[in-house]
Parts: structure tokens; sequence; C-alpha cells
């Protein structure tokens, strides 16, 4: 077991012992095969459990193909992209999708920079804090959207509750689920708490390797704290901003679990009565797995990855702008 | 203000106002966590109190008795579930991943970089593109609706492959790696006796990452297992807020006890995770 | 290459060693072989059926049988089993079809036990002619035996009526109330008096009245036929979310189940189902419900049967629990236990019902009451898509009630959203 065991040892190194030729065909067997074996689990796996159903997605979304009755089979043509690009929920969906994308990304990068600033710095219990604004990225999200779901309840929610305090809805209590507004609101909270944190310990491991001389140097500017990280830390940490936009991108676009269980009925993935917080992830699964229109569905996944690469596109061009004016 | 800055920020002390903006954040971040607790262990009328009681009640144990006593929700099967799953999920792909990411940053193969571009290109592909084909793969299969359609697709992670690669790539040196090779030993046996010892620290955050992960995942889960009698948790939970008796003193605490587990990996491997999070960026 | 295809071998080795590891019962599910010829039952429905006692009482007296209970949500179900009749497997040993949804299954009759295989026809007489025809595939399949019916009366809570100055007595309230419009007339009164609510939901007056319409929202042709029962039944819902009296709660969500215990409505239409509803939400208010008649009389609002999907493995099995479960014994449990009034008529004329006081219901003959509905029943036809319209014209009401729609502009957006789910 041990490493010294297999260090070799010189009376073994000088004379080679007769190549024996089983051996000698199991050495190079070893050096030519053994690498992609090593590798061949995961593409082996990934070939057929992520790759081909990507690729199997396609067919099916040029096909008619239906859970509820089979009979109706066969291919489709792209009749199922032109029902989605005359659906009105569709553009419904995609609208929030990108509301609530909007809404939960912005806040939740420029909050995490502040607290990754924040963290920044010489602290006692610099483990403590940093291990504590995890709780949020650990806890589920199903578990955490109910509670959300229960503080923001129309009738003795705590949302409200604080809202009555400075004069707001006594009247008639905000129905948090009813405007596309105040939900949108409702789940962008839910997204912003969870990652806030995890995005903090992303800057704040760019910021601490930013040598320190650059601080030193922008000192004779007589940059406040602020401004320093503005002007100095953020384009620094400039690529792990792209990064972090990049992955809420492709993380928020495909939001499900929070408009899914923030539903009155959570099993219904309706997205409010009008689905007005049905996102384009929750409508996959509402016409896939409650209306069974297994076709319609690909399609629209399809849609969903199109948008994905667009938006992801756009907003790295656009932070490595801003970055690159400062 | 000058002799202030010239400090780069993680040598400035941090001042009163740094401690009362991490508070209270801490705080934001602790609440719903905290509320869960309060909710899970109160009465029906304690829920809906105005003002809202902000101190846990003395109930938990009858909530959680109907919570695991409703035994069409299979409460208690879906954390055994849970644990079934995220475990091998977590075993396979520290295992997998392991062995490809030290193929790919020690041993030498012809097309080598291009697959290993390949791993890098999977990264970003959006999981949900696929979910109404892996549906109909699963079906085909036969494993709808059993945890192997659930497992199945998690027992690899490019995340896994590259985060490993690069910790192999500086934790192992190639030395170490040439020298047991002249000495005879076949690639396995450097792989099982210098190569894991070595990388016991990623192995460590790449588990708990992948178990935290495993453990939350929602919508697939829910895709092929809901209306069995084989839930996860998470699919459990969905289960028992959306059933004909919504009561959610007990919702809650059902929430609260599948949020435990990974309440305690926070506090026995906190480090390592924060550890993992803050190495991923920085190689990225 | 060669080697890749050797090693790829070698890892689809591993894996499967890996799987197989770990594909114990838990994983592959289905069947409980520790003792032989054992039989496990998976029974699928939602809410409450009444079955924990039965379960129970059943597994004793077949020591081979084990009983598998799965309730959940009530579309999902429907949907859920429409996905593994069609996956051909997966699907529950038993599963309740609701009156909602059993024309779209009785349509795939050769996806279930024929119950007529199954000594069925003797049950024939037994049933309400309307409850076994409506099971009945067109080639003559009978695809469940039926287990209740929805007759339909009017829940209200006694002491908050006393409150707010109304009769308490259950005929006295009937009398307040022969049709829709004085029942909203007292719904205002008792809101002008209390400042509380009166009813729950839009929702739960258009489905009691919609189910006393003679055509629902499907002819018998699979036509949508919006203009006639759902326009009646949307305008009263309209009429009484308009007059303030509605509490606006989504029902069987939490936010109704809450308030139930916060008195924030004091009627509930309710088909004999509901009684178990009300009585497993809020078990602290025994005693302060009783039943009136329904305003407009009669109507039928849900009802099951107990199918058997032929993927099973073990369908006889399936069948003789079926069977045990419509016995007369059986189905009077059920009754007792949550309500549910059963489907054969002969039971109504059983001491057992007929003398039946609920005492949650503060001792109304439940019997006596929901048995003299079910009689006079005239059923309506409900189309394969009946399910999926029902919920998109319920999220139109739901949508007046949260004040995103005028209930002038409502009626035009129940249609378009109808004729969507028709066609989805």
């Amino acid at each position: 077991m041990s490493l010294t065991q297999l260090r070799p040892s010189p009376q073994h190194a000088a004379p080679p012992p007769k190549p024996n030729r089983a051996k000698l065909w199991l050495y190079r067997f070893d050096t030519k095969a053994t690498p992609y074996i090593f590798i061949a689990p995961f593409f082996i796996i990934f070939t057929i459990f992520g790759l081909f159903p990507i690729i199997f997605n396609a067919i099916v979304s040029l096909r008619t193909w239906r859970l509820d009755d089979p009979d109706k089979d066969g291919w489709a043509g792209f009749d199922n992209f032109s029902k989605l690009l005359s659906d009105s929920d569709f553009w419904n969906a995609l609208y929030n999708t990108i509301g609530i994308f909007i809404l939960s990304t912005v806040p939740q990068l420029l909050l995490a920079l502040i607290l990754a600033n924040l963290l920044n710095r010489k602290l006692s219990g610099q483990t403590f804090w940093r291990i504590g604004i995890l709780l949020p990225y650990l806890t589920p999200v199903v578990a955490s959207t109910l509670v959300f779901a229960v503080f923001f309840a129309r009738d003795s929610g705590m949302a409200n509750w604080f809202l009555s305090l400075v004069g707001y809805g006594q009247e008639q209590p905000l129905d948090w689920r009813a405007d596309k507004w105040s939900s949108w609101i409702a789940i962008a909270t839910m997204v912003n708490w969870k990652w806030i944190g995890y995005n903090a310990l992303l800057y704040l491991s760019a910021m601490q390797a930013i040598p320190k001389d650059v601080y030193e140097a922008a000192a004779v500017d007589g940059a406040g704290p602020w401004r320093q990280l503005w002007r100095i830390t953020v384009p620094m940490i400039q690529p792990v901003v792209v990064f972090t936009v990049i992955l809420s991108t492709i993380g928020g676009l495909q939001l499900f679990n929070e408009p899914m269980m923030f539903d009155e009925n959570p099993q219904s993935a309706s997205g409010g009565s009008a689905h007005q917080f049905q996102t384009i992830a929750v409508m996959i699964y509402k016409v896939g797995w409650k209306d069974l229109n297994l076709g319609y569905a690909a399609a629209i996944s399809w849609a969903l990855f199109l948008l994905i690469l667009i938006v992801a596109a756009i907003n790295a061009t656009l932070t490595k702008r801003i970055g690159g004016d400062r | 203000m000058t002799t202030f800055v010239n400090r780069a920020p993680q040598d400035t002390r941090g001042s009163w106002k740094t401690y009362l903006g991490l508070v209270l954040i801490l705080l934001f971040s602790a609440f719903p966590v905290y509320w869960m607790l309060v909710i899970a262990t109160s009465t029906d009328a304690a829920v809906t109190q105005i003002p809202p009681s902000v101190i846990p009640g003395g109930e938990l144990m009858n909530n959680l008795r109907e919570v695991f006593t409703m035994n069409e929700v299979y409460f208690t099967a879906s954390l055994i579930n849970s644990f079934i799953v995220s475990s091998v999920i977590t075993a396979s792909t520290l295992f997998f991943c392991s062995l490809a990411g030290f193929a790919f940053a020690k041993l030498r193969f012809p097309a080598r970089n291009a697959l290993m571009f390949v791993v890098i290109l999977t990264l970003t592909v959006p999981n949900q593109l696929g979910v109404v084909a892996l549906y109909i793969l699963m079906g085909k299969l036969g494993w709808n609706g059993t945890l192997l359609a659930v497992i199945a697709p998690g027992l690899v992670s490019a995340f896994g492959v590259f985060y490993m690669r690069q910790f192999i790539a500086h934790a192992v040196p190639d030395e170490l790696v040439e020298s047991a090779r002249i000495d005879g030993a076949m690639t396995m046996r450097v792989y099982w006796s210098i190569v894991l010892p070595a990388i016991r620290p990623a192995l460590a955050v790449l588990g708990l990452l992948t178990f935290v992960m495993a453990w939350n995942d929602f919508q697939w889960p829910l895709i092929t297992l809901n209306g069995t009698e084989f839930p996860t948790s998470m699919v459990a939970l969905s289960d028992l807020a959306s059933g004909n008796y919504v009561i959610y003193r007990r919702v809650l605490a059902g929430a609260f006890v599948a949020t435990v587990p990974l309440i305690v990996l926070l506090l026995v491997g906190g480090r390592q995770i924060v550890r993992g999070i803050m190495e991923g960026a920085v190689k990225s | 290459m060669k080697h890749l295809g050797k090693s790829g071998l070698a890892a689809a080795a591993a894996a499967a060693l890996l799987l197989s590891g770990c594909s114990g019962q838990s994983l592959e599910g289905n069947n409980d072989k520790a003792a032989e010829g054992a039989v496990t039952l998976k029974i699928a429905f939602w809410g409450d059926m009444g079955l924990d006692k039965l379960k129970t009482q059943y597994e004793a007296a077949h020591p081979n049988v084990k009983i598998v209970l799965n309730s959940g949500e009530y579309n999902a179900q429907h949907e859920d089993l429409q996905k593994k009749l069609v996956a051909g497997s997966g699907a529950p040993d038993i599963s309740a079809i609701d009156e909602g949804f059993i024309v779209q299954f009785r349509s795939q009759a050769d996806k279930f036990v024929n119950f007529m295989d199954k000594g069925g026809a003797d049950y024939e007489a037994k049933y309400l002619p309307w409850k076994w025809k409506q099971s009945l595939s067109s080639d003559g399949k009978q695809i469940g035996l039926g287990t209740d019916v929805g007759g339909l009366a009017m829940c209200y809570r006694s002491d908050l009526f006393q409150k707010a100055g109304l009769p308490t007595d259950r005929e006295a309230v009937s009398k307040l109330w022969t049709n829709w419009d004085d029942f909203i007339n007292v719904g205002k009164q008792y809101t002008a008096k209390t400042g509380k609510k009166f009813i729950d939901s839009g929702t739960n007056m258009f489905n009691p009245v919609l189910s006393q319409q003679a055509v629902g929202f499907y002819d018998e042709s699979e036509k949508l036929q919006m203009e006639g029962g759902p326009k009646v039944a949307f305008d009263v819902s309209m009429k009484a979310v308009d007059a303030g009296i509605s509490a606006n709660l989504a029902s069987f969500q939490p936010n109704w189940d809450q308030g139930f215990k916060k008195d924030q409505f004091a009627v509930l239409a309710c088909p004999a189902w509901m009684l178990g509803h009300i009585q497993d939400t809020a078990p602290e208010q025994k005693g302060k419900w009783d039943i009136a008649a329904i305003p407009g009389g009669g109507g039928n609002w849900g009802g099951s049967w107990w199918t058997i999907p032929s993927q099973g493995k073990n369908v006889d099995a399936a069948a003789d629990f079926v069977k045990w479960l419509v016995a007369p014994e059986q189905q009077i449990e059920v009754f007792k236990t949550v309500g549910n009034l059963p489907s054969q008529p002969a039971l109504y004329k059983d001491a057992a019902v007929l003398d039946y006081k609920k005492e949650f219901m503060s001792n109304a003959p439940t019997g006596q009451i929901f048995a003299a509905t079910a009689e006079q029943l005239k059923p309506q036809y409900l189309g394969k898509k009946n399910g999926p319209t029902r919920v998109a014209v319920e999220n139109v009401i739901t949508q007046v009630q949260q004040g995103k729609l005028k209930s002038a502009n409502a009626w035009a957006e129940a249609v378009k959203q109808a004729e969507k789910a028709s066609t989805s």
C-alpha cells in the first residue's frame, strides 16, 4: 500500500528480469489500452444518457409522439415548431423566463460581489462566515420554496404582514401569485437567496488571487474602498464574472423548481392561474407529462436551448465590454 | 483616506460595518431554514398567527409522526431512496471521474487533448435539452419508475472529470508516476496506490458537492418517479405538498427532515465544500 | 479502436455490476418475493377513499396478499395512469378512475381487465344503471366496478350561521335557497352581517352547477359545447364572485385547508366524498357542520371506479380484491368512515346506510340525504378531454378572483382556454 514499496529498489532496477512474453504483452497492453479503459466509463455513460437523448430529442421533435394516444404516430415535419411559433403560451413562458431571469440574475451577482468584498478582509471567524453563507446553496430548493410559499401566502403570510406594518394591503392583502410582477419578485427572491453565497465564494476566490501590489499602486490615486471595488477589483476578476454570468444564464433560463413548487398546486405545472409565472422548463413538463405530448415538448426543449445559446452569447459579450471599458 | 487604502483589501481589517453587513446577510441566509423549523414544530394555529411566531413550538414529534405515518407518501422509503441514489451516484462519480481525470492528467495516448476538449464542451450542455428523449429511452429500458432511471444518468459528470484532471495534474508529481512505472507497476496499481491517496482532499470535495446535487435533484426524478412508491425525498416532498390534505406544518416538517442531512454535511464538511467551490472558480 | 471496443465492454461490465449491486428490491420495485406465492397489490387513488382499515382487514384475511396504497394529486394520478398504460408497464395493479376521466379511459378498454371476463355480468343488476354504463366501452367491455357516486348537497357551518342570525336547522336552511340566486342572496346577507366571506371559491360553485346541467362541456359526439351548461354554471360563479361572497381560495390547496380552520367560509358544496375531506382537514370542527339541500336540486359531482390495468402481473388477485371492496359490507364501511356514497341502490335501503347518522356532521342522516339525491340523478356525458377542460375553466375563474380579469370579459377567455384544452 505504501508509496515506498513502489519506489524502484536499486537491486531491482539495475538488472531487468528476463522479459517474459506474457508480461511484455501485458505491459504493452497496459500502456496502450489502459488510458482508454480509464476514460471509457465516462464516455460510454455520457454517450448513452447525455449525448444520445439530445440527438434523439431532435428526432422526437419532428414526430407526433403522444403518451395518451400512441396510434397517432409518425413524422410531423416541422408541425411542432410551427405550433410553437403560434402558441401564445410559449411566448408567455419565454417572457416569464426572461423576466424572472433578469430579476434574479442582476441582484444576485451584484449582491454576491458586495458580499465577496465584505469577506475579502481580515476577519475573525473567516471560515464561519464562508460556511454560513453557503447554507442556502445546500438547502434543497424544493424544501426552501415550500417555506417561501408560506412566506408569500396571501392570508397571514409573513411578507404581507411586513407590508401591513408599512400600511400596505390592509384592506386587500397582496396575492403574490396573482400577477406577473409580484410572482416574479417572489420567485426571483428565492433564486437570489439560493445563489448569492455561492457566487460570492467564486468572486472571493478570484479576488484573493489579485496581486497586492495592484492595490498599492492604485493607492496613489486615493481610491476609496468603494471605488477600489469597482475600479480595481471588479475589472481584475472579470473572467470569473463572465463565468458566473454564463453559469447563471444556463441555470436561470432553465428555472424549474421554484416556479413549479411555488404554484398553489405544485403538481399542476401551470405557473399560476394565467401562467403568469410559468417558465419554459415548467411548460416543457406540462406539455410533456401532463398534456402527454412529447413531440411538442421536445420542440420546446430546442427552443430553450437556442434561447440559452443566444442569451449566453449576448451576456458574455456585454460583460466583457463593460469590464473592458474600465 | 490614502493611508487607509494603500493596503490590499484582504490585508484590511474588517470594520464594524463589514461585520454588520455579514451578520445581515447571514440572517437572510439562515432565516428560511430557521423558519422551516419553526413551522415544523408548530400547531396549525401558530402557522397562521399574526404577527408570525418566530419561536419554535413543541409539536415537532407530533408533526413528524404524521409525516412518517402517511402511508401514501412513502416518506421513510423516500429518505432511504435518496440515500441510495446519492451514495451510488457519489461513489460512482468519484471512481470513474478520478480514473478519467488521472488518464487525462498523467497518461499519454492519442487523441487525448481532443477528448478532453469534448469533456469541456459537455460541461456547458443544458441537461434539460434531453429530458424528453431520456424519458423515452428509460421507457425502452424499462427503467422508468425505478431508481435506476435516476441513478444511471448521474453516474459520471463532466465537471467531475474536469475537476479531477486539474487536481491530479498539480497534486501528483510526474516523477512519482514515472518511477512506479519503471518499477513495473501496472497503471491500475499506480492509480490505486499513488493517485488515490494523493487526491483524498479533492475526492472529499467532489464527493460532497456530488452528494448535495444528487440529493437536491428534482426535475428528472419527478418526471420518472412521480406516482410510484419509490420516490426520492424531493419527489415525496412535492407529493406531500400537493396531495389532498396539505397542511403546512406537516409539509414543512417533511421539508425539514429532508434538509437535515445536508445541514449535517455542511457542519461536517463545510470547509471542504467552501474550498471546492473556491478552487473550482480559480481553475475554470 | 479495437482496444476501445474492449475497454467499452469492460466499462459496461463494470457499470452493470455496479447497477446490479444496488438493484435490489427497492430499485426494481414490484414484487416482494420473500414468501412463496406472495402477491403485492399496488392501489393508486387520490384523497382518502377509506382504505386504511380495509387494507389491514384484507391482509389479515389473506396472508399472502400485501396491499400498497398510493394516494396522489387528483389530476396527476390520472395523467400518470395514462402514461403508464401507453408505456405498457409501471401502472398500479388497481387504479381508481374518477367520473371526470372515465370516458378517456373506457375508450382504451383493451388496456384494462374486462370485468365481464371476471364474472362481472352478475354485477350489472347491482349498480345504478347509469353508473354501470359510464365505465362500459362501446364494444361492451366493463373496465371497472363502481365505488361511489357524488350526489350533491350543501354543507354549512351551523355555528357560523347562528352567529350571522341565519337559521341553523337543516330543513330551514334548505328552504333558504331553492335556486342559486337565493343562495347568493343568503351569502350577501351573511357577508354583510359578519364581514366574512360565505363560500370558499367560485370554482366550487361552478362545478356543482355544471353537474346539474343536462349537457356538460362535451356532448356525446365529443364536441365542446361551451354555450350550454358551462355558460350557465360560469355565470352563476361569476355572480357569486362579483357579489363579494367568495373567499377566493383555490380548492384542495393549503390555503383552502387553512381557510377551513380559520372559518374563512361558511358553506361548501358537498358531494358525499367531500365529507371525508372536511373531517380529515378540520377534525376539531366536529359537530359544527351540517348538511342541507343543494340549490337547484340534484346533480352529481365525481364518483369513481376501481379498474385493473391489464399489464399487471396479478390481475386475478386484483380482481378478487376489487370484488371484495365493492361488496356491501366494505362499501358500508367506507361510507361510514369517509362518507363516500355507494353506487349500488340496494344499499340505499340497507338499514346501515338509511339509519346512519354522521356524528361529525351534527348527526345528519347522510345516508338518507345522499341516497335520495343519487336515485334521481340524470347523469351527464363527460368527454375524453373533460379533465383538462375543467382545469382550464377553473383557472379562468381563479383569474377573476385574483382581480386579473373582469368578470364581463371572463367568459370569452374561458371559451378560449377550454378550446385550447380540448385540443391540447
